[in-house]
């Protein structure tokens, strides 16, 4: 009888107690000062990759003593995951503002009409015309992007020193250097293709320089997707794969594993987004010398070297929630597009002009971002939700030795055609 | 408690005794049918709802009729993702449950001191978050870092340290298989173990008399009786299968290829990445209806133990 | 307590011994995968990636109390516990009762309640969090533990029907009535008779439940949106999310900071949970 009654009491007492909390918290939150909510990816302490947040939260705290910024950081699948359900439900739960890549996935939001139009507030803010279209959609701005990565090369300075190897500039260049490497026994890429999406930046460069433009094309529907200058491309790279460019074991190898190799001078080369610039400079993750350089071009070709592949690093977009908190929202977009809070970044492009690059690799990257002449948006961020995991599985399967790229490519060519249309003539 | 013998009359009895049965069984079923009509029934039947439309979860939701069904069955991924559930379910049946029982059985009847900390061991099989079994699988079959690959190198066995365990498509499905045979068996040990110990007591002292040894008493006496137990076990195998997400995602992402990929993984990627929520209540519906079918097949046709 | 049975083992001795090391080596294939996160939590990074293998150079403590802070532990502990808690105490009792009475007042009506309830086990989790956020908000629970404790028992519990259901088969049929003849009624025979024969199941119920609302990330981190009622786990996923798994050490301590409260709770715990599952079988 004791045991039931302490039961019955514990069923009655635990959810009054839970409902309670839950309540105090919800009122505790509508007095005070303007509160924003932002949802991002890092935790902001003062680690390398994540001192950018936590200056920006707490500078503009200071600056701002009259809004009050709540800062939760969800990680890589959280964030995204918790934001499509919230965004499903509708408006209210939503925070003010969330971190984000900014196109097509921020579009889709903005279709549905879940977020803040703020093109005429934040048009007169300084910044590259690349990263404010990624926060844009159909003509609108919806965010701002302080820093941008663009894709290239990072290569293993003292291995090519070593190896009496210079950067290559041509493609004939960085097929010769990475013969060179295998024959000395050393990966000459490192990729990551076991999660899939790293194996795009290098494809991304492949269709540019023999293809030019291709993308864009096939994007807008006046090319197919199987068209030979994604399939050469395809068979390019499925051919190094095969030689051994990328290691014994290119399917196996993770993103985080292809960082590792990289780190500890196994592998010479990795072809990826300079995010990773402050984990190469950082002395705690590797003690190699690493540089950045643009991707070679084919001699010929149709692709220039400053064609770059690129995506916000990190962006924000407010919520249709904020509508009320225009102002505030408005100023922190403003406070973090500025010179003071981007230099504590260690790492990364910024997207302001006037903002130092703080270590060497990430000076090299700032360069080719500003030597580019036309940015082309990450494929897997520009295309429409709904082809975008099928492009990362065909892009991986360049990589199985057996597979048929150019069947690979008509399968993903028909799944574009269901959901953005067929090749117009 | 002073129990009275109360005169009666039948009849009225027999009328209030139904009903203070039904009551019975009406409140003891009440509060689990409450929780699950309010917080699954509405999403059962949106699933079911939505498998028609073409949604991309944000509203503005399209009917097509069965599109979305006969897309799935067209597509490789999903053809893929049917073919690995259901050898996932065939497989986990036939070595987590002579496993399970074999352990079980040796736990119970081999009693002596070695053995009796490892029962408390094993009751810990189910404590890791699959986030970490997951990280630790990959760590065990890592090309570069990890255990197997490292131990080739140091014994120079070349076999083993160039076998790429996550990489390769033939072995890619069985490395993620052994993880989740060593995530997922705890919970059969644990419950046979503890429904061979109800086992009443008269099964075992007739054995004795007649002279049944150990291994043949699991045979012949104790394994017609834990038919039922196996079959829900069963059950619950193949259901999880057919749910199976987590550590294939983890793991390979449902790489290389299609090689791992499951009815889970496509379902979570067609929702939440792809947008296309209605194919993926589709595949949801699928996974519901495949699950209804087995359980009937295993219910159905069957005396339960008395 | 004596468990096991002793029945003529004629090949006593090696076969025991035989057995008793694969039992012994299962048990390891448990333990030292749990145990590994400590060979890496006191290297660093650079170290890591060099030599996983080798005995840490110098032990480094940083990634512990870089995890450590930035999980917050006592908050999330808090809450975590709470909401454990109030599941395992929601769901036992409902699937306790509800499997009871499928498996001893059988009737058509009942055995289509009962699918009823199980096909509810069917549905991928993943398919009913839209839906399950919607009606939150609309109950007005969204953000709150109790929205995370109550979708949290309904998951549960079919399973747990399902097993108890099990046990309550087989109990001898001829109990209920002895108890009948001696007047009992349906709740008494249930809560003094049935119930404690049934132990065992409670307590794997009880310790499973706890166990699977405590690690539960996917539930907690769309139901939730208040910091301050973030789980534990969920903090440790925004640690290892905000690290990747890239970095080996810091989510080599993230993990053993997770895994640490149920490891502890269950060895307090463990002759108790040990003893729950033997009980049934000595009363008779």
């Amino acid at each position: 009888m004791k045991k039931f009654t302490l039961v019955c009491l514990a069923l009655v007492l635990v959810p009054l107690m839970a409902f309670a909390q839950g309540q105090s918290d919800t009122a505790a939150k509508e007095s005070g000062p303007v509160t924003l909510t932002i949802w991002g990816r890092d935790i902001p302490d003062t680690a390398a990759d994540h001192i950018y947040v936590h200056d920006l939260i707490e500078g503009f705290q200071k600056a701002n003593p009259d809004i009050k910024l709540e800062y939760i950081p969800l990680g890589d699948p959280g964030l995204a995951d918790k934001t499509k359900i919230t965004m499903a439900a509708g408006v209210d739960q939503l925070p003010e503002i969330v971190q984000s890549w900014g196109g097509s996935v921020m579009g889709g939001y903005a279709d549905a009409g879940r977020l803040l139009d703020l093109t005429s507030e934040l048009a007169s803010i300084p910044g590259s015309k690349a990263a404010s279209d990624a926060m844009s959609w159909k003509g609108k701005t919806y965010g701002v992007a302080p820093f941008f990565a663009v894709a290239g090369i990072f290569l293993n300075e003292d291995i090519f020193a070593r190896n009496g190897l210079k950067a290559p500039t041509t493609i004939v260049e960085m097929e010769a250097v990475c013969d060179t490497l295998l024959a000395k026994g050393i990966q000459p890429f490192a990729c990551g293709a076991k999660d899939k999406w790293p194996a795009l930046a290098m494809y991304m460069y492949l269709v540019n320089r023999y293809g030019g433009n291709a993308f864009d094309r096939a994007q807008a529907r006046t090319l197919s997707f199987a068209d030979d200058a994604f399939v050469n491309a395809a068979k390019t790279y499925q051919m190094w794969v095969k030689k051994g460019y990328f290691g014994t074991k290119p399917l196996g190898e993770a993103y985080g594993d292809a960082q590792q190799q990289m780190a500890i001078g196994k592998a010479a080369m990795m072809v990826t987004g300079s995010w990773m610039c402050s984990q190469f400079s950082n002395k705690e993750f590797t003690d190699q010398k690493i540089g950045f350089y643009a991707f070679p071009v084919v001699t010929g070709g149709v692709g220039k070297v400053t064609d770059v592949m690129g995506m916000t690093d990190i962006g924000f977009f407010a919520t249709k929630n904020a509508e009320a908190k225009k102002d505030a929202v408005v100023r922190f977009f403003k406070y973090a597009m500025s010179v003071e809070a981007c230099a504590s970044e260690p790492g990364r492009i910024c997207a302001v002009p006037g903002v130092p690059a703080k270590a060497e690799l990430t000076g090299m990257a700032s360069k080719v971002f500003a030597a580019s002449q036309s940015v082309q948006f990450w494929w897997d961020q520009d295309l429409p939700p709904a082809v975008t995991s099928p492009l990362n599985d065909t892009i991986q399967s360049f990589f199985l030795p057996s597979s048929d790229v150019a069947s690979s490519l008509k399968a993903f060519e028909e799944l574009v055609i269901d959901e953005m249309g067929p090749v117009k003539k | 408690m002073v129990q009275s013998i109360q005169i009666f009359d039948p009849i009225k009895t027999k009328k209030t005794a139904k009903r203070n049965r039904a009551i019975f069984v009406s409140l003891c079923i009440f509060p689990s049918l409450l929780f699950l009509v309010m917080f699954m029934y509405y999403p059962i039947v949106e699933t079911f709802r939505l498998s028609f439309m073409k949604s991309s979860g944000l509203g503005q939701d399209r009917f097509i009729g069965l599109d979305n069904y006969r897309k799935l069955f067209v597509s490789e991924e999903f053809r893929a993702g049917l073919v690995h559930v259901l050898t996932w379910a065939f497989w986990s049946i036939v070595i987590q449950l002579p496993l399970a029982f074999f352990i079980a059985f040796s736990l119970t009847f081999y009693v002596n001191r070695v053995s009796k900390p490892m029962r408390a061991i094993y009751y810990m099989a189910n404590i890791m978050p699959s986030a970490i079994t997951a990280m630790l699988g990959k760590f065990v079959f890592s090309p570069n870092n990890g255990i197997l690959n490292n131990l080739g190198n140091q014994f120079g066995w070349d076999w083993l340290s160039n076998m790429d365990f996550l990489g390769s498509e033939r072995l890619a499905f069985w490395s993620v298989f052994a993880v989740a045979t060593w995530a997922y068996t705890g919970f059969p040990i644990i419950y046979l173990m503890a429904r061979i110990e109800q086992m009443p007591k008269e099964f075992k002292e007739a054995a004795e008399l007649d002279g049944v040894t150990g291994w043949k008493y699991a045979w012949y006496i104790l394994l017609p009786n834990l038919v039922y137990p196996l079959r829900i076990l069963a059950v619950l195998c193949t259901i999880g299968s057919l749910k199976l997400f987590d550590l294939p995602y983890m793991m390979t992402t449902g790489g290389p290829g299609h090689a791992t990929v499951t009815l889970g993984i496509s379902l979570y990627r067609q929702g939440f990445i792809n947008w296309q929520y209605g194919r993926a209540s589709a595949i949801g519906v699928i996974i519901f209806l495949l699950s209804l079918i087995f359980t009937i097949i295993q219910f159905s046709g069957k005396k339960e133990a008395a | 307590m004596r468990t096991g049975f002793k029945l003529h083992r004629a090949h006593y001795g090696w076969i025991e011994v035989f057995i008793t090391i694969i039992l012994v080596l299962f048990a390891l294939t448990v333990i030292v995968p749990m145990c590994l996160p400590l060979l890496f939590v006191f290297k660093t990074q650079l170290e890591y990636s060099y030599d996983p293998w080798s005995l840490p150079k110098h032990i480094t403590v940083k990634n512990f109390l870089e995890a450590w802070d930035a999980i917050k532990i006592g908050e999330g502990l808090a809450n975590t516990l709470l909401v454990s808690l109030g599941v395992v105490v929601l769901a036992v009792p409902c699937a306790a009762l509800a499997g009871y009475v499928f498996a001893r007042y059988h009737s058509k009506v009942t055995e289509v309640l009962f699918y009823a309830i199980l096909v509810c086990y069917f549905i991928p989790i993943q398919m009913v969090l839209i839906p399950l956020y919607k009606f939150n908000i609309k109950l007005g629970l969204s953000n709150t533990l109790l929205g995370l404790i109550l979708p949290m028992a309904a998951f549960n519990i079919p399973f747990w029907v399902l097993i108890y259901r099990s046990f309550f088969h087989t109990l001898p049929k001829d109990l209920g009535d002895a108890a009948c003849i001696d007047g009992a009624g349906h709740a008494t025979t249930f809560f003094r008779i049935m119930l404690p024969l049934a132990s065992p199941a409670t307590t794997l119920a009880l310790l499973l439940i706890f166990i699977a609302a405590w690690s539960d990330y996917f539930l907690s981190l769309i139901m939730l949106n208040d910091q301050k009622l973030f789980t534990m786990q969920l903090r440790v996923s925004q640690f290892l999310n905000a690290y990747g798994v890239d970095r080996m050490p810091r989510y080599a301590a993230a993990a053993i900071i997770s895994m640490s409260p149920t490891v502890i709770l269950y060895i307090i715990g463990h002759k108790w949970v040990i003893k729950g599952t033997l009980a049934g079988a000595l009363k008779e």
